[in-house]
């Protein structure tokens, strides 16, 4: 330190003496004599004291000493002393944060740092010298490269970006520095490419190629897995953002094997039952939660169908799925991690009949035992769970019953009636439950459950139509769907409604049998035509998506009429419809539907998007159906008016466009379908093959 | 299934000639009649069997526009192998291989084999190089050659396991380095001399319970 001060005196000369120099003055002089002396030590000396000047003088020192510091650069590269204090001097100056001492000069929130990053990298081949300094091995300069790289694309990480591709051999040199023994270079490296790798997928792309996920799972090995630190967490977020989104890196994940390799890691020992919270520390918690998401990446259900299932297969053959349930299964596991475990599982099954048989079989380890997803369903109805938990499992038991015939066949007989009593608790059982409990979101999440087996299944409608429900003592049992009607019209909290109007219109949907009870019970329709015509309430959310729903729920017993019960036709529902409701408002609310946010947010992602309970709206299955139905709905509606009043005026009909783009939309979702049935066939086959094989 | 080596392979040479073609090929025995511009790189892989070993092949299919010319370096340099591709129904295809052999050369490990093809040879009614010329070409600088056709599949087997043999003679006679991954090689995890399995071969038959996949 003294000799610090003794420097800067010297270099500063005997300024100080006369008039307060001002700091332009003496920034100016160094600069130049930065540049003009010819004796390295002079040199070295002016570039200590700019250096030491460059927070206080931020930026005087920036715009005078840029271009010096730059040739410093290209023109002492062979001598580590000056070279590392020039690039610490750049690293001050393009620094994202504001100094303390700097505040009062320029506020606390100024962009220096940032504009003097786009004044350095307008010269393309600074960062190209940069990133050429990061090969000497020499501490004092490899760490400052990196760490100036770092504040380099912290202010523009765009160009930064584009600049390192084209460097030759650019990103390879940052990977070789994974390598390098000294941790405090490997962890700032690691960082340097968390950020570098964030949504350029060509930079992705090349990390990954030089060998990357060998690399991240070293490091972690190292630092101990999941019970790691920081490190540990930065390893996986660059392994998340190596993989979010980028096919064909998850393909090189998958062929690489590396799928394998997190099994281990999510083998979390349960030795320390006793002391729960010392084997859950907040580091571990963010290693897990890093850890699910990038499983998660790999069977993201936006992902290509084929590449998911092949990942789905390995997960479970590997045993990561069964790690996972047994994480579900454990006790003393955080709520969180728990929820993002639920939602893991979720995807990891989802339309893998593998998988779901799996889960299926999975025991929890309670007393008496019961099949895991029993235990699950019985959080997802109980009040005292959080919110966020109760989604996540309804969100895993849609990812269980998507295109799972048997799943859904074995959930409706448990409400049937069976010979024997049944002594041990079922799912069908919890879901009745739930759907008829005082708690409204348990009656959504138990509606909308229930709905979920239904889908693509006439014969489970038609089965659940035979479901009885004892009442009071004396009085008939009911059906459940009487039951529905009877909640819905009886209800008072909207929430409730809408689960169950969900249900109704899943039930109706494609079934005629469905529609002939609904249409028998007891005021069901003249219920659904009272709350649409009923005062419009336009600002009210809940109220205007429960008359789309009903619209919706009218149309299809339209729709998938038989005309088999005479005073509901499918002629004098429309002529219903017409003269209660009028066609205009009945096809508003109906196409009201998607003109709301939470629709469209429903719709892109199956997993439940609700923040909060009054959120919970919507569902995205029943978006879905809501989408394909909507257009032939309508035009059954408008076809059955436009019978009636033929001779009459002109009844206003869809234009050509939108019927045709409905259509289309229809056809698209079958044309889909194909495909993806396509495709499992074709994985059926290779994975039949492989087996025989 | 694993594998004893593991071996990383580049496609190289203009836009059109065929080098997405040929990956597909290769990896799911399938033909793409519309020219499906690879934007920077695609990923592709499969396993292969060379002297009774099973052996995996990592294949990176590279954009051959000028556009994505500096991404392809950095792909050279930790590839054991490249095809270098052109087409043989133009000549310009052809022409440009000197600077694309210079470009590997120049960026690549010293042993990198490079395999030259000229693709498209199902087109021989429009054939713009003759074979002999390539034949040439190859021999001038020391590369392995072949027609190939990624439409019918003729050759495009041959063309990768043939790359990869002169490879795992290298690895024979010792040239390569196989402990160093930046030569694009890696050894199986049960084939590591560490390893105390030793060189037992898992080739073909019954999958291994545990990581049996892929
Ligand atoms: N007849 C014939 N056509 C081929 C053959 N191989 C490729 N093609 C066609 O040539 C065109 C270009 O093929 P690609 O494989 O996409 O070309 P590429 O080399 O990957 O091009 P870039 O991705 O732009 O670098 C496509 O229309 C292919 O159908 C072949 O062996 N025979
Ligand atoms: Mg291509």
């Amino acid at each position: 330190m003294e000799y610090f001060k003794s420097s800067l005196k010297s270099v500063l000369g005997s300024a100080s003496v006369e008039n307060e120099p001002s700091g332009a003055d003496t920034v100016e002089r160094l600069v130049d004599r930065l540049q003009s002396s010819t004796l390295l030590n002079d040199r070295r000396d002016a570039c200590r004291a700019l250096k030491a000047l460059s927070r206080t003088y931020r930026v005087e020192v920036g715009a005078q000493g840029m271009d010096a510091l730059r040739q410093i650069l290209e023109m002492d590269r062979t001598d580590c002393e000056i070279i590392g204090l020039a690039l610490d001097t750049l690293c001050n100056i393009t620094s994202p944060k504001t100094f303390d001492e700097e505040v009062d000069k320029h506020g606390p929130n100024n962009k220096v740092g940032e504009q003097f990053t786009e004044i350095f990298i307008k010269n393309a081949d600074s960062v190209g010298l940069v990133l050429a300094l990061l090969e000497e091995f020499e501490f004092k300069v490899r760490w400052p490269a990196i760490k100036l790289l770092m504040h380099l694309s912290t202010n523009r990480l765009k160009d930064i970006q584009e600049i390192i591709l084209v460097s030759p051999m650019g990103v390879s040199k940052l990977m070789d520095l994974l390598g390098d023994s000294r941790e405090v270079i490997r962890n700032d490296v690691l960082l340097l490419l968390i950020q570098l790798t964030k949504g350029n997928a060509n930079i992705q792309k090349i990390v990954a190629f030089e060998n990357a996920f060998d690399r991240i799972f070293d490091v972690i090995a190292q630092e101990g897995n999941v019970e790691g630190g920081i490190v540990v967490e930065d390893c996986l977020l660059l392994m998340l953002n190596l993989l979010r989104g980028n096919i064909s890196n998850q393909n090189f994940f998958k062929e690489g094997s590396y799928i394998q390799k997190l099994t281990p890691m999510f083998q979390i020992s349960s030795e320390h039952d006793d002391n729960p919270l010392s084997t859950w520390s907040p580091q571990k918690v963010s290693n897990v939660h890093c850890m699910v998401q990038v499983i998660r990446a790999l069977v993201a259900p936006s992902g290509p169908a084929q590449a998911v299932s092949n990942c789905q297969r390995i997960m479970r053959a590997c045993g990561l799925l069964q790690a996972l349930c047994n994480i579900l299964m454990a006790s003393g596991v955080p709520a969180d991690v728990l929820t993002e475990t639920i939602n893991t599982v979720a995807e990891v099954i989802r339309g893998n009949s593998s998988n779901q048989e799996f889960l299926a079989e999975v025991m929890a380890p309670s007393n008496p035992p019961r099949p895991a997803i029993v235990v699950l369903l019985m959080s997802m109805v109980n009040e005292k769970q959080s919110f966020a938990l109760r989604c996540s499992v309804l969100y895993c038991f849609q990812c269980f019953l998507y295109k799972n015939e048997m799943g859904q066949s074995q959930l409706i007989q448990t409400l049937l009636p069976q010979g024997n009593e049944v002594p041990s608790l079922t799912t069908g059982q919890l879901l009745c439950g739930g759907l008829f409990s005082s708690d409204s979101l348990s009656n959504w999440f138990s509606a909308v459950a229930l709905s979920y087996a239904l889908i693509e299944d006439n014969t489970q409608k038609e089965q659940l139509l035979r479901v009885l429900l004892a009442t009071n003592i004396g009085k008939p049992p009911v059906t459940l769907m009487q039951q529905c009607v009877m909640l819905l019209q009886q209800g008072s909290k909207a929430q409730c409604k809408l689960g169950l109007l969900i249900l109704l219109c899943r039930w109706t949907a494609h079934c005629l049998a469905a529609v002939k009870s609904f249409l028998l019970i007891d005021s069901s329709i003249a219920y659904l035509t009272a709350l649409l015509s009923s005062q419009e309430n336009n600002d009210d959310l809940q109220e205007t998506l429960l008359q789309s729903m009903c619209a919706m729920l009218i149309g299809l017993c339209v729709h998938f009429n038989d005309n088999s019960i005479s005073n509901y036709t499918k002629e004098k529902l429309c002529n219903l419809i017409e003269n209660r409701i009028g066609l205009e408002r009945f096809q508003d609310a109906i196409g009201g539907l998607a003109r709301h946010e939470v629709y469209s947010r429903t719709l892109k992602h199956p997993q439940p998007s609700a923040k909060n309970p009054s959120e919970l709206l919507l569902d995205h299955e029943f978006c879905r159906l809501s989408k394909t139905l909507e257009g032939v709905i309508i035009k059954s509606v408008l076809d059955g008016s436009s019978l009636h009043q033929k001779n009459e005026i002109a009844t206003p009909i869809l234009p050509d466009s939108v019927l045709i783009t409905q259509y289309k939309d229809v056809i698209r979702e079958q044309s889909s379908q194909i495909q993806k049935l396509n495709q499992l066939t074709e994985s059926l086959v290779k994975e039949k093959n492989e087996l025989e094989v | 299934m694993s594998y004893a080596y593991l071996f990383k392979y580049i496609i190289i040479g203009d836009t059109g000639v065929g080098k997405s073609c040929l990956l597909l090929q290769f990896t799911d025995k399938r033909f793409q009649p519309v020219h499906d511009l690879t934007i920077g790189v695609e990923f592709g892989a499969r396993m292969i069997t060379i002297d009774g070993k099973p052996i995996k092949l990592q294949i990176w299919d590279t954009a051959g526009q000028e556009a994505f010319r500096s991404i392809t370096r950095s792909y050279y340099r930790g590839a054991a192998g490249a095809l270098l591709v052109y087409d043989i129904t133009r000549r310009e295809t052809f022409n440009h291989l000197t600077t694309w052999l210079e470009d590997a050369r120049q960026h690549s490990n010293s042993n990198m084999v490079i395999m030259l093809i000229g693709n498209k040879s199902d087109l021989d009614n429009r054939r713009e190089v003759r074979r002999e010329e390539g034949e040439a070409f190859a021999r001038e600088h020391g590369l392995v050659f072949m027609e190939t056709s990624a439409k019918t599949a003729i050759n495009v087997e041959d063309a990768f396991i043939n790359t990869a043999k002169v490879i795992y003679e290298k690895i024979q006679e010792g040239v390569f380095d196989i402990n160093n991954e930046a030569n694009g090689i890696k050894i199986g995890p049960q084939h590591s001399p560490t390893s105390p399995s030793g060189l037992t071969g898992t080739g073909g038959q019954g999958n291994t319970q545990g990581g049996g996949c892929c």
